[in-house]
């Protein structure tokens, strides 16, 4: 199952399936058309989707519509007292929930909207509120309507997919435990691997199409010269990984006491623990459950490094290396979890021409 | 569907469909609904939220909601079940470590009662990564014959780096949900 031939790219592929793929690229572009004309007419028809000229407008206009939410929601548990959960109070009450619901749908979309400009603190803040909305919906809901009304209607689709949920579950027990993953072959990568130099050079050949995988490794120095797709990075300790530019994006998971070099158009890093990461990267890097991690710009250099981060998109500094977003923390004063490597503890700038392939010692 | 969701999908807006993309942090969901729409792809972060885009596709207009993957968000995917016409399910075929996580959270997934109704187009994406798994290799280790066997679904190998795919996807999903939604007309 594990070698099949080369995969499909755009040159192997046969004469229809060239032409379909001809008429999709045209159809995007047409897309693209269309879409340039229709946000002309957004523009010229402003006054149907509000845009806001700050972010402070938004914030404006969502605080108040969500306190609107809330006095709403509050008058209508108000207006039924808790024994009063009958039928004769709920025709009165049902109405006002349903505008409730379609009131927190609207300002869910008024965020949606905007959250492409907003900073991700607000854009995470104002997501928490409108689920704490919901969820006061969902209480509200449940205590001043009654059953009896729904019931009738609910009942037989539940039934239904109740069966059907009983159904998979029995289908995918036996699945879960023989573990389909026979099918998966190991990519390329540096795996298993204790106080060794592992070098790679990426070839022109390989540069644009190739994943590499470093996984379980222990002080190792890894160097990744020239310039590859996408990288993976698992369980890392006390190592050193020195890498070249990187066409996708690196997901790191489960790194501790480790130094970074990495250049790339996205960065992900989970469950770090004291690790320090000299980047480029075009969006902002981001950290899911890491402490002690630092930052800092990247300053790596071997011959030809420039031209390859140049063709890759990261010729230019960006300066994101510093604007982190901490998953696991969702409030406007800095997180704790991550900070910047002051200036005279940054390592300087790292030449490593002298590194080949013929150094690996593994 | 119950009668009632059907006169309520008829009363909405005139050929609207609601499109709800998830699946792990760094599947490409983002980078696919930017690239069917026409835009640079060329800088994008993760998603902190979610998105929105309104994405006119043949005579149809397209709510397509984007929901972040990142463990810390997922818990807020069920948020957006509410109403969805089509799932949209992204996996990166070329993370093969974490084929297991996601066959989970997708079969999760599954068990929603508000989503039963929805088609489901699986996006085996990042096709032109070398090594990446091909789509039926995907569907074997998603256990995906496993499913309700009511379920419409199909699996589609793509790119969201070349655009490879993309609309094939697309096209089925759309032209599914039209024929249930909108088979009253
Ligand atoms: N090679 C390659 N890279 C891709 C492809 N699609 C997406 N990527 C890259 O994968 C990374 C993740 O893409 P995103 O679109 O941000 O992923 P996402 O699913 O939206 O992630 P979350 O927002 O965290 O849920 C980016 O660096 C993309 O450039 C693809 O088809 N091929
Ligand atoms: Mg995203």
């Amino acid at each position: 199952m594990a070698e099949e031939g080369p995969p499909p790219s755009t040159q192997t592929l046969d004469p229809i399936a060239q032409r379909k793929h001809a008429a999709m690229l045209e159809r995007i572009s047409n897309h693209h058309q269309s879409r340039l004309h229709a946000s002309a007419a957004r523009r010229s028809a402003s006054a149907a989707s509000p845009s806001f000229d700050s972010v402070a407008a938004f914030l404006d206009r969502f605080s108040e519509l969500r306190r609107s939410i809330e006095s709403d929601l509050a008058r209508c548990r108000g207006a039924a007292p808790a024994a009063a959960a009958d039928i004769c109070s709920a025709p009165a009450i049902k109405p006002e929930l349903e505008k409730v619901s379609a009131s927190i749908s609207d300002l869910e979309r008024l965020l949606a909207e905007n959250s492409y400009f907003l900073p991700s603190y607000e854009v995470r803040s104002s997501l928490k509120a409108i689920s704490d909305l919901k969820e006061a919906l969902e209480v509200a809901n449940s205590e001043l309507l009654p059953r009896k009304k729904f019931s009738f209607r609910n009942k037989a689709p539940k039934k239904e997919s109740a069966t059907l949920v009983k159904e998979i579950d029995e289908r995918k027990v036996p699945d879960e435990e023989k573990s389909n993953l026979a099918v998966v072959r190991d990519t390329p990568g540096f795996r298993n691997e204790k106080g060794a130099v592992l070098v790679k050079k990426f070839r022109a050949s390989e540069e644009d199409e190739g994943d590499f995988t470093l996984a379980n490794l222990e002080s190792c120095k890894v160097y990744l010269k020239g310039r590859f797709r996408a990288l993976f990075v698992h369980r890392l300790k006390d190592c050193n990984v020195f890498a070249g530019p990187v066409l996708g994006s690196i997901l790191i998971e489960e790194a501790s006491n480790c130094v970074f070099m990495l250049a790339s158009h996205q960065i992900r890093i989970h469950q770090a623990t004291v690790a320090d990461f000299y980047l480029r990267v075009r969006s902002r890097p981001i950290i899911e459950d890491c402490s002690g991690v630092r930052f800092a710009p990247y300053r790596l250099f071997y011959e030809g490094i420039d031209e390859e981060l140049r063709v890759s998109g990261l010729g230019v500094e960006t300066e994101n290396w510093a604007n982190v977003d901490d998953f696991k923390w969702l409030r406007a004063v800095q997180s704790p979890n991550w900070c910047l490597i002051p200036e005279d503890e940054r390592l300087g700038s790292v030449n490593i021409s002298e590194v080949t392939e013929q150094d690996n010692d593994n | 569907m119950g009668l009632l969701s059907i006169i309520r999908k008829i009363k909405r807006k005139e050929k609207e469909m609601r499109i709800l993309m998830v699946g792990l942090d760094n599947s490409g969901k983002t980078t696919i609904v930017l690239k069917i729409n026409g835009e640079d792809t060329s800088v994008i972060s993760p998603t902190l939220g979610f998105n929105i885009k309104t994405i006119k596709y043949q005579k149809y207009s397209l709510n397509v909601w984007d929901v972040g993957g990142q463990k810390t968000i997922r818990s807020y995917w069920r948020n957006y079940f509410e109403q969805t016409d089509g799932l949209v399910w992204v996996v990166d075929s070329s993370d093969v470590r974490r084929l297991d996580d996601c066959r989970a959270e997708l079969h999760n997934l599954l068990k929603e009662e508000r989503l039963s109704g929805a088609s489901l187009l699986i996006f085996a994406n990042k096709q032109d990564i070398q090594g990446a798994l091909k789509p039926a290799e995907i569907a074997k280790v998603l256990n995906l014959d496993a499913m309700d066997k009511t379920r419409h679904w199909k699996i589609v190998g793509c790119s969201a780096y070349t655009g490879e795919g993309l609309l094939e996807g697309f096209d089925w999903l759309v032209q599914d949900i039209a024929s249930r939604i909108y088979l009253l007309e």
